[in-house]
């Protein structure tokens, strides 16, 4: 394949990606239904198209740390699944060089009847890492998260913040080359976030290139050096994280300040 | 937001290069799958693990439950409703198993990619993992079964070692690509269209009575044989019928036409797999 004029410096590019949902009136249509339908040469599914991103354009460099801020439902996680290969989009093209670990729901790969350290066995597996690769991370994965002898017990006996701070673990400790996180900072109490937001910006001096999702505009602020603001599916701004941070703080107006404050 | 109506299927268009992250390099789907062996390799322990390390007898169980079925079928069709084999157990055992692996795995496909959609929806992975873990994870139980009738069969009923039995590894082969072949296409009908997961059970059911498994493929009546060949997996016991139970070779013409069947299903089914298994993510 030929890699478009890439020069080393990109990590991610996507390039006039739109994605297009079918919102379907049933989800899933009867047999019955389906068999009227195609006898009459009707559409088998009622269904008609929304659009999550119209024509969206993003270059992250390498070894930049990136926000994606913007109100609920304007495509930021789309944008994340998209990048990361869950979801194909339906125009356009998307280009990762390196290899992507999307953390987009904590926990989502661990299955409750294992341990703790089979889930972390598990979890690297679907990360694609070799089993070499997963003994040398195991150690590092169980000190971060901080739950003790509880990684010998099955998932099913932790507590809600155990299960989050064992997957966060297990994300940033599988060296990605990109770093693809939704709304998952939020994690246990204050000590464990500020662990995990020191532990993110070592990653990002180490050359990492994050891209992360947030509503919480300290944390971005303290995080990423350029902030996209979505609106839509469509990016409003894009720039250096003060001024977007800025106008997006005055635009969403005092209820999200004082939000912000409380956080 | 724009209403315009669509017919269905969805024509995505995609760039060919716009694919999932490592399949933008043009890798074809096996060389992915074989990268991503160590997943399937623990998912298949993880799905064997999660059904027994809690319970006692633990792989027993798999054998426990087909064996009930094994001995009733024995007592109805040996001495209520006299089915005309010499060795009826020998007959029954070489045959049932492999129904009992496919009945599984087609079953097992109704909540397959529903069960597994977020973790589907948070991390990349080839989707066809899902299926192919399934269907292994029921083969290492099958296996395990396999080797236990053969042991019974050499204690019992074997004066000497079949020369037969060298296909056998063949026809575990023909098996599983017929398997996987046919739970492509189901796990994506059963998010396609609910109906299917009702109607699934019917079908395997219906199939068990129109597939040879109680009874030998020559007992159906001439007019409507070609009928049941139309069935792959009437071709399929049959062989597994001449090796285990006649043990002797069957015909190379129904060797051959099964091969091709199974791998005409393995083929068809999975580009039905991989036409819907977008969307599916999307709805499921």
């Amino acid at each position: 394949m030929k890699l478009p004029e890439h020069n080393n410096l990109e990590a991610i590019i996507c390039r006039d990606v739109t994605k297009q949902f079918y919102v379907y009136s049933h989800r899933t249509v009867s047999l019955r239904e389906w068999f009227i339908r195609s006898i009459k040469r009707r559409p088998i599914h009622e269904r008609h198209a929304e659009f999550s991103l119209k024509g969206f354009n993003l270059q992250v460099q390498r070894g930049e740390s990136v926000a994606l801020i913007g109100p609920n439902g304007c495509g930021k996680t789309t944008v994340l699944r998209l990048i990361a290969g869950i979801y194909e989009p339906t125009f356009g093209s998307i280009y990762t060089y390196g290899r992507v670990t999307a953390v987009i729901e904590l926990g989502a790969g661990f299955n409750e009847e294992l341990t703790g350290a089979e889930n972390i066995e598990l979890y690297g597996a679907i990360m694609g890492l070799s089993r070499s690769q997963r003994d040398r991370h195991r150690d590092d994965i169980t000190e971060f998260s901080e739950i003790g002898d509880f990684i010998k017990m099955p998932v099913k006996y932790y507590s809600s913040g155990m299960i989050a701070r064992l997957a966060f673990s297990v994300a940033v400790n599988l060296e990605p080359d990109i770093l693809l996180m939704d709304e998952v900072l939020a994690v246990g109490d204050q000590a464990f976030q500020n662990k995990c937001v020191k532990r993110l910006k070592a990653f990002h001096e180490g050359g990492g290139t994050l891209l992360a999702v947030s509503h919480s505009l300290s944390q971005v602020a303290q995080l990423c050096s350029r902030v996209v603001w979505l609106d839509e599916g469509k990016i409003h701004m894009s720039g250096d994280a003060e001024s977007v941070l800025d106008a997006y703080k005055s635009s969403a107006g005092k209820h999200t300040t004082e939000q912000e404050e409380e956080v | 937001m724009n209403q315009t109506e669509f017919s269905y299927p969805p024509e995505m268009k995609t760039d060919s290069e716009s694919r999932a992250p490592f399949r933008r390099n043009n890798i074809s789907v096996l060389a992915e799958l074989w990268q991503y062996r160590e997943l399937l390799r623990s998912l298949v322990i993880r799905d064997l693990k999660v059904k027994y390390q809690r319970s006692l007898l633990g792989l027993i169980w798999t054998l426990l439950n087909p064996l009930m079925t094994v001995a009733i079928l024995i007592t109805v069709f040996s001495y209520f409703m006299r089915i005309h084999i010499g060795h009826y157990w020998v007959f029954l055992i070489s045959g049932f198993f492999v129904w009992n692996f496919i009945s599984q795995v087609l079953s097992s496909t109704t909540f397959l990619l529903s069960n597994h959609v977020s973790l589907s929806r948070s991390v990349y992975f080839p989707r066809e993992i899902l299926v192919l873990s399934a269907a292994f994870s029921r083969l290492v139980e099958f296996l395990f079964e396999i080797t236990i009738v053969l042991v019974v069969l050499f204690v019992f009923h074997y004066s000497q070692v079949p020369f037969s039995l060298i296909l056998l590894p063949f026809l575990i082969l023909i098996q599983v690509a017929m398997a996987v072949g046919m739970m492509f296409p189901c796990a994506v009908i059963s998010v396609l269209f609910y109906d299917f997961k009702h109607a699934l059970p019917i079908l395997i059911t219906s199939l068990f009575y129109l597939t040879p498994v109680f009874y030998h493929a020559s007992m159906i009546p001439e007019g409507v044989r070609t009928f049941f060949y139309l069935n792959p997996f009437t071709g399929l016991l049959s062989l597994y019928h001449t090796v285990l139970y006649e043990a002797a070779w069957p015909s190379i013409m129904l060797l051959c036409s099964v091969s091709v069947a199974a791998a005409g299903i393995l083929v068809v089914g999975y580009r039905v797999f991989r036409k819907y298994k977008g969307v599916c993510v999307e709805i499921a």
